[in-house]
């Protein structure tokens, strides 16, 4: 029986444009196969992180397509910032990637000094690296807790968590927040780095080092994690580059790539870190890529503590809230805790900028879901959408 | 075959090395913070940001240092300052601070030439309608200059309520 043509007991002719929902769906549900389900993920399911929907064409338990739809966090980010001064818009950065919110400071910050000419001391610079670092171990601390609990395993999050609120402690002494942070400023930091931060932060790199170690234990070797992992959804170099994924995503598969050492900004250069790449492209890959990672991160945070110098974390004549932006355009990347994040900022002179256009890697990186999921059982295609590691706030802007 | 059976030995004991640790956390103490009968260490929520207050002066408690030049007005990203003048004088006749659409991103307080206005440590801040967030903060200083007046501690005062 034809599903799309038969007539139901009370006479009434199935429609799926009726019956099935709105428009994604019923555009999706044109290309079906006979004898197929069409099922909706999200927007509010939970393994989605947020308000991801994704559409999906079963056969039994196999995914034949899948279609993420997006937007339902459209939030206008880009507009935005043709209408608000650079200094007004630095607090909506925060919001865009809640999980890494300094990264996104960063971009932007990077992109008015760049194309204002601005020095930044380089004490400042030292402290932007710790925060930024420190808010990229939380940032993978939250995805790890997310993707096992994912994955059916509850308690890790829980975990997680207890480390994701000491950085927040830590951040929120300089920064004044604990999640959507905006702490730097044009040209520096908003505020010098006391004693107590030091000292917590020199405290919480053994800390987690310690507990890195258990989370091996609990989670990396356990046996029902690796099989549950093992050889899902290869994404290799190659659907990399069509998608264009960097981060973890792009380590995992093999290709060694770090906006922080191939188009080096800050003083990254002076630190010695390891970039991790995974020996396998599947899931498990991009979750031992991301631990590694952690360990990295730590390092560059022991360094930076090190050698960090005394001095102004301003420039003298530091840009104020009332500051215009000199005509030009400027384009800047720092990586994330996803990937790659880049600014292209456009000013004609005026009080607001021109355009500002933001590269977001968890779209990149979602792109490449569709693919990934063909012809994988369903909760595969889940485990494959944790370990892209989305934030949606951030994929949709 | 026999490599199968080791695996799944080798499988079988990680899974005991996880048990024994969600076994040792169980009996480890509780590290979260029962809020109505424990409160989070006044340390941590030195560096809060709570709603905006505008800086007793120096002479007086209850005048605000604020000098109406409206820096903090064009600062703001989400319009949420509205700072009007008395005829004749520097002062500032209202001070009105809608706290809904407020981002706590110190635009405000950065850009003021006389510091006049800081964020409050009002952790435990609850309203229960829209109205009760639009503060007048020079009313709310007055209120404190009253409540404490000459020695000015501010730290204690505000984390505690």
């Amino acid at each position: 029986m034809d599903r799309f043509n038969f007539i139901n007991p009370f006479g009434v002719r199935y429609q799926p444009d009726t019956v099935a929902g709105d428009f994604y769906t019923n555009n999706f549900a044109k290309k079906a196969e006979s004898n197929t389900i069409i099922l909706n993920l999200g927007p509010q399911h939970p393994s989605t992180h947020g308000v991801l929907r994704v559409i999906v064409e079963l056969d039994g338990e196999y995914v034949l397509r899948a279609e993420p739809v997006l937007g339902y966090l459209h939030r206008m980010h880009e507009k935005m910032g043709e209408v608000k001064t650079p200094w007004q818009f630095l607090p909506n950065m925060g919001r865009v990637d809640y999980l890494h919110p300094i990264a996104w400071n960063w971009v932007h910050v990077g992109a008015v000094e760049r194309l204002a000419g601005i020095t930044v001391p380089e004490r400042a610079e030292y402290l932007r690296v710790i925060s930024c670092e420190l808010n990229r171990v939380a940032s993978h601390l939250m995805w790890w807790g997310a993707f096992v609990m994912d994955l059916g395993g509850v308690t890790p999050i829980l975990y997680a968590f207890e480390e994701r609120e000491k950085i927040n402690d830590i951040l929120q002494i300089v920064s004044g927040s604990r999640l959507t942070i905006s702490y730097f400023r044009f040209g520096g930091v908003s505020a010098d780095a006391d004693d107590r931060f030091l000292r917590l932060t020199a405290e919480f790199v053994p800390y987690l080092r310690q507990r890195l170690k258990m989370y091996q234990a609990l989670v990396t070797d356990n046996i029902i994690l690796r099989r549950r992992l093992e050889k899902v959804g290869p994404i290799g170099v190659d659907m990399c580059q069509r998608y264009g994924a960097t981060g973890p995503v792009l380590r995992a598969a093999g290709l060694n790539r770090d906006t922080r050492r191939d188009i080096p900004y800050s003083v990254y250069p002076k630190f010695d870190f390891n970039i991790p790449t995974g020996p396998v492209d599947d899931c498990l890959g991009r979750y031992l890529v991301r631990l590694a990672e952690i360990e990295a991160s730590l390092s560059i945070i022991e360094q930076a503590l090190e050698s960090l110098p005394a001095g102004p974390i301003l420039p003298p004549k530091a840009p104020k809230p009332t500051f215009k932006l000199p005509a030009g355009e400027s384009y800047f990347a720092v990586e994330g805790a996803r990937g790659q994040i880049g600014l292209h900022l456009i000013s004609d002179g005026g009080k607001t900028p021109y355009r500002v256009k933001l590269r977001a890697p968890g779209f990149s990186n979602l792109s490449l879901f569709a693919e990934a999921a063909r012809g994988t059982l369903l909760a595969d295609a889940i485990a494959i959408l944790g370990s892209l590691d989305l934030v949606i706030p951030e994929v949709d802007r | 075959m026999i490599k199968a059976i080791i695996d799944n030995i080798k499988g079988l004991y990680s899974l005991l090395v996880g048990l024994s640790i969600t076994g040792r956390f169980f009996f480890s103490p509780q590290k979260t913070v029962h809020y109505p009968r424990q409160v989070v260490d006044p340390e941590i929520l030195s560096s809060y940001r709570g709603p905006l207050e505008l800086v007793p002066g120096e002479k007086d408690p209850a005048q605000s240092r604020c000098i109406c030049c409206q820096m903090c007005v064009r600062a703001c990203p989400g319009h949420c300052l509205t700072v009007t003048k008395e005829a004749g004088s520097k002062a500032p006749a209202a001070y009105l601070y809608d706290f809904t659409y407020c981002c706590l991103c110190a635009a405000c307080v950065e850009s003021c030439p006389t510091g006049a206005i800081r964020f409050s440590h009002k952790v435990y801040l609850v309203a229960d309608s829209r109205q009760a967030l639009h503060l007048d903060l020079l009313a709310d200083l007055k209120v404190r200059a009253s409540a404490a007046p000459a020695s000015e501690s501010a730290a204690a005062e505000q984390t505690g309520t």
